[in-house]
């Protein structure tokens, strides 16, 4: 029953003021009885008033705006976090009566939104590994463990090479990327075979002795959903199973569903983007310092910029916008 | 209001009043060059209202090219073409905020600089016919304006754009005259160069019932710059650009007013108390230039505090 | 009275309704307009005409081509005969209007909450879940009233019978409107007198209607809510229209820059500092609405109103997420929506659809396909439509192939053939082919029809597309007492 403590501290700087920022963040640990959230503490610039719903998954979202002018916008959010260790799926269950427990589920909300694998270049490529992956005796929970060591062992782990806007295709020929590109890929194999799979934001925390893919920003895996079992958290990334030591915020279809911050604001289009997530165990000294990660792909800060660096493009794209809402 | 409108009415006047100074001041150019008896050039005129780049320089000394360039150059951003396409535009925005008749008017302006015949005319029949029938489409806008508009903060917002965009073209023009006279001292007593200014303005008759004296640049000066009776005087604009601001002065936004009170009444008085001696003194070119930036001064404070631009 | 030049011409087309003509010569209610017209020459008709172009090119009723970054102005073609349709038609069709969009509203409230008609399998889940108007933003959240759809504008076609059909339900933005109102405003000027004479209800009441249906809307109970109309800006192609239902209700017009959201409430930027916004009628599709949910590269939209939308804090219509029950697929399962939802057997019919996502209908639309119009079931106006009929072999293949890049995304009908209705065309009347399009508005009080609509017409002529951006114009549509 590891005790976390955790400080994800995000933070952007405009070279020159901007206003009427609008920001979303998804930086609220899930409750539940393999996780509780002891203390929370969240620090924003300003002071904001901070608005919270629960989405469509289910995650709790936070909703803010700062509209006075600013050069700098910092989220900090400090912490404590309880989990315990959830036992494995068990393999007591026929694997033919597992599979076809799956297809009748591929009808039903939630988890038909779970199964849609997007289309890109590769797909096929990618069915013909999926089918030699996978085995006729296996069950889903074998499957997708198989699956996760695929990605593990055939996607280099390099940071930089991908960001936000990297697509799937891309990925696909650079055969590399970062977590967030790891379980992006596992949730496609997972769904061309019919087993739902999620993608979840959280963070990792670092065993005592070694460490781990992923730390020092938030950390991205999967979740494919095992019959009789429920969601089982799968880290490509690591090639492990997600468990006591993944904090989990929030989960989705994919990126965009569970992007930790996000936001809008009028001004300069140039911003620094810098996160940092440090985390410690409950009664050691606290550990960790400021990282720069120019391209960590976790906060997705998208200025809309109404001062841009060529006025004709923005011109021009107004035009196009305004001309092409459809009036029916 | 919503800021929008106001900028967008400011922008409006600000651009058919500019239209009406360009076509004024082709329109007296143009007759200078016919009776030209020293060397005549475009080269102010196109100075002041197109700036100098390339294009500009291909242009000559031509005065159907030049006047072609100027109204309806499409590559030309300050063209009447593009300024009342501009201007138009900006009145789309705000249909609401404006009478019909005054749409329709812009529209018949904009159709009008649009029409091929108008184009065709330029290359081949009298210049100055073709001119009137725009400076004719200002003055019915103005007089629309006149008669249609409702008093309120809108139209404070056009009176502002209107005679800030006077005020600036009148020093403009000054200053590219009397710059012209550094280079040729004998224009100070040449009376077709003062004439010309004079009618440029629209100002010829009041200064011939004002100075019995024949032309003296003291005098034009002194017209141009602080007679408060002369509507394209830039003490007269900055006199309008007070009274129109003090009529939207309300209790919601006492800090930008104060702000702009303060910048518009800085130069009222820097303008109210100066004299042609004063102004001799301290340089033409220079304080012209102080006048400018203080009128460039208000253009942005407005920008700031009323029309959301921060 | 049909010696008239421009009357001999007139020939009815073979198994088409004619809106004027019947078995038995002109229809009745048809009579009192053609004495009338009778009476005029065609050089009358004709200076109408122009009188009709001059006034509307005069107050701007234009809307904008753009080719080669250069725009072009133009107008809506008007055609100068009025199409008539009698007090029985109407009171069908309102029926059957009225009774299709309590259901779709069902609907919206219910796809977006509990999903009952999903679960008793009569929608089938993946449609649903694979279209992309079905916003997840919009689960669980509470509209004012219930009500999703305040405007909508329901296509009606009438077949070679004259039955009615359901062509399209458009519940986002639809447009069009401030056409029956200027059509009808032109009409009194061509021919004074005529429409008292001839017993024509009013449209005027339309802005009145939707101004109180807005004001209904209004969080917060104070008198005087701050009630506006978004535009997407001048450049859009119904700018006009934003215009002028903005000036005919006194509200503002507002620009997605001119709003901004604090604190989950929405403002407008004044000349005197913020004022709150509590109720926006919108023409910015939902896609555009928030950067900060929706497309982030959106410069049309206000940032964070999903947020202040949520809260309850403003009212937004059309509601957002309408898409997922007017996409084209979904079509197909209102006549059963009715019967779930309402107990009641639908007044007004569909047109067969097929689904092209289905293998065997898919099938038999390829097999049929000279007989068929194919549509994107997520595109309106005309615009990537193939009719079969009239297409090469090349389109026709080219289109097949488009096709089994995503059969979810079409759908085929047969060709419909389209009511005909008189147009006065070079000195003369020809039947051309027309289509229905009422407006309709829901407020808390129920649902509202103002009598009329717009006709519009297919000018070219044999041609069965109505849509403007495809040769369409438009005519007066007369509901009579």
């Amino acid at each position: 029953m590891p005790d976390f403590r955790i400080e994800h501290i995000t933070r952007y700087t405009y070279p020159s003021p901007v206003r009427d920022s609008a920001n979303q963040i998804i930086l609220y640990p899930i409750h539940d009885e393999y996780q509780e959230v002891i203390r929370q503490e969240l620090h924003i610039t300003g002071d904001p008033v901070v608005d919270t719903f629960i989405d469509y998954y289910g995650n709790e979202v936070g909703t803010f705006t700062y509209s006075q002018q600013h050069t700098s916008l910092t989220i900090s959010s400090k912490l404590s976090v309880t989990t315990r260790q959830r036992p494995l799926p068990g393999n007591d269950i026929f694997p033919e009566q597992q599979w076809e427990d799956l297809k009748r589920l591929s009808q039903m909300v939630p988890y038909i939104d779970f199964l849609k694998p997007e289309y890109f270049d590769g797909i096929k490529e990618l069915q013909a590994i999926v089918k030699s992956e996978r085995s006729k005796e296996d069950t889903p929970s074998q499957v997708a463990l198989r699956f996760c060591r695929y990605v593990y062992e055939n996607f280099e782990y390099v940071k930089g090479v991908t960001t936000v806007e990297t697509t799937m295709d891309e990925i696909w020929k650079l055969r590399a990327g970062v977590c967030q590109d790891f379980a992006h890929i596992l949730t496609i194999m997972l769904r061309l075979v019919n087993i739902p799979a999620r993608y979840v934001s959280g963070y990792i925390c670092t065993n005592r002795h070694h460490t781990l893919r992923g730390e020092g920003a938030t950390h991205a895996w999967a979740e494919a959903y095992i019959p009789d079992y429920g969601w089982l958290g799968i880290d490509p990334t690591n090639n492990c199973i997600a468990n006591d030591t993944h904090v989990r915020l929030a989960v989705g279809r994919n990126f965009l569903d569970c992007s930790p911050v996000r936001g809008v604001y009028k001004g300069s289009s140039d911003h620094k983007l810098e996160v940092a997530v440090s985390v410690g165990y409950e009664d050691e000294a606290h550990h960790g310092s400021f990282l720069q990660e120019e391209n960590t792909k976790a906060p997705d800060f998208k200025p809309v910029d109404d001062r841009p660096k060529n006025s004709y493009q923005q011109y021009m794209e107004m035009l196009q916008q305004q001309q092409q809402q459809q009036q029916q | 209001m919503l800021s929008r409108v106001a900028s967008s009415l400011y922008w409006l006047s600000r651009y058919v009043e500019r239209s009406d100074g360009i076509l004024r001041m082709l329109k007296i150019n143009y007759a200078s060059s016919q009776d030209t008896v020293q060397e005549f050039t475009w080269e102010p005129i196109i100075r002041i209202f197109a700036g100098h780049d390339e294009e500009t320089a291909k242009l000559g000394n031509d005065s159907r090219t030049v006047i072609r360039y100027m109204v309806t150059g499409k590559s030309n951003p300050n063209s009447i073409l593009n300024i009342i396409t501009f201007a138009r535009e900006n009145a789309r925005g705000v249909q609401e905020h404006i009478t019909k008749d005054l749409w329709q008017c812009l529209n018949e302006y904009y159709h009008t600089v649009k029409d091929n015949r108008l184009e065709n005319a330029l290359k081949k029949d009298d210049p100055i016919g073709v001119l009137d029938v725009l400076i004719k489409q200002v003055m019915l806008y103005y007089g629309t304006v006149e008669i249609t508009m409702e008093r309120g903060e809108g139209r404070s917002f056009m009176n502002i754009g209107t005679y800030l965009e006077r005020g600036i073209q009148s020093v403009d023009i000054l200053d590219a005259k009397f710059v012209s006279i550094d280079d040729n001292p004998d224009l100070l007593r040449d009376t077709t160069y003062w004439k010309h200014l004079l009618l440029s303005l629209g100002g010829y008759e009041i200064y011939l019932k004002t100075y019995r004296t024949g032309f003296e640049a003291e005098n034009v000066l002194e017209q141009v710059v602080l007679n408060n009776d002369f509507p394209r005087s830039v003490i007269y604009s900055v006199n309008h650009i007070q009274r129109y601001f003090e009529r939207l002065k309300s209790d919601s936004n006492l800090d930008s007013s104060r702000e702009l009170s303060f910048l518009i009444g800085r130069l009222q008085s820097h303008i109210r108390y100066s004299s042609v001696k004063t102004i001799e003194d301290e340089g033409l070119h220079t304080f012209l230039t102080q006048i400018r930036t203080q009128l460039f001064g208000i253009g942005d404070a407005l920008n700031i505090h009323y029309f959301a631009n921060s | 009275m049909q010696e008239s030049a421009y009357f001999k011409e007139y020939h009815p087309i073979s198994g088409v309704w004619d809106e004027m003509y019947g078995d038995a010569g002109i229809r009745a209610h048809y009579t009192k307009v053609i004495e009338y017209l009778s009476r005029e020459s065609s050089d009358d008709l004709t200076r109408k005409e122009e009188l009709a172009k001059r006034l509307f090119m005069s107050q701007g009723i234009t809307f904008t081509v753009y080719s080669s970054g250069e725009g072009i102005e133009k107008i809506f073609p008007f055609d100068i005969i009025p199409r008539i349709i009698t007090a029985d038609e109407w009171s069908f069709v309102e029926k059957g209007i009225k009774q299709r969009l309590r259901a779709l509203n069902l609907f919206l409230k219910d796809i977006y909450d509990n999903q009952f008609i999903v679960k008793d399998g009569i929608v089938p889940i993946d449609i649903i879940y694979s279209c992309p108007h079905f916003l997840r933003e919009m689960y669980k959240l509470q509209v004012p009233y219930n009500i999703y759809v305040h405007i909508a504008g329901i296509d009606l076609i009438r077949d070679h019978d004259g039955t009615f059909y359901v062509l399209e339900d458009n519940l986002r933005t639809p447009s069009g409107v401030s056409y029956m109102l200027e059509n009808r405003e032109i009409t009194k000027r061509l021919f004074p007198d005529l429409l008292p004479q001839c017993g024509v209800r009013s449209v005027m009441e339309y802005p009145s209607i939707l101004y109180k249906n807005l004001l209904s809307l209004s969080p917060r109970q104070i008198s005087n809510p701050n009630i506006v109309l978004l535009s997407p800006g001048i450049y859009n192609s119904a700018y006009f229209e934003h215009t002028t239902l903005a000036r005919l209700m006194g509200v503002e017009l507002v620009e997605g820059r001119d709003l901004v959201v604090k604190d989950q409430k929405v403002y407008m930027k004044t000349t005197v500092g913020l004022q709150q916004v509590d109720v926006i009628y919108r023409r910015v599709d939902d896609e555009y609405l928030d950067p900060l949910v929706f497309n982030p590269s959106s410069i049309l939209g206000v940032a964070g109103i999903m947020g202040a939308y949520r809260k309850g804090n403003v009212a937004i219509v059309n509601a957002i997420g309408n898409g997922v029950a007017d996409d084209k697929a979904i079509y197909i399962y209102v006549p059963e929506m009715i019967k779930y939802y309402l107990g009641e057997e639908p007044l007004l019919k569909n047109v067969p659809t097929y689904q092209l996502g289905n293998e065997d209908e898919r099938q038999y639309v390829f097999a049929n396909i000279n007989k068929m119009v194919v549509k994107k079931t997520n595109e309106s106006g005309g615009y990537g439509m193939l009719m079969g009929h009239a297409a090469s072999e090349e389109e026709t293949e080219k289109y097949k192939k488009e096709i089994l890049k995503a059969p979810r995304n079409f759908i085929a009908q047969p060709t419909i053939s389209l009511s005909a209705a008189p147009c006065y065309i070079q000195g003369a009347l020809h039947p051309r082919r027309i289509d229905l399009r009422p407006y309709a508005l829901c407020g808390p009080d129920g649902i509202e029809i103002v009598p009329g609509g717009l006709t519009r017409v297919a000018l070219k002529e044999g041609s069965l597309v109505v849509n403007s951006s495809q040769g369409g114009g438009s005519k007066d549509t007369w509901v009579l007492a």
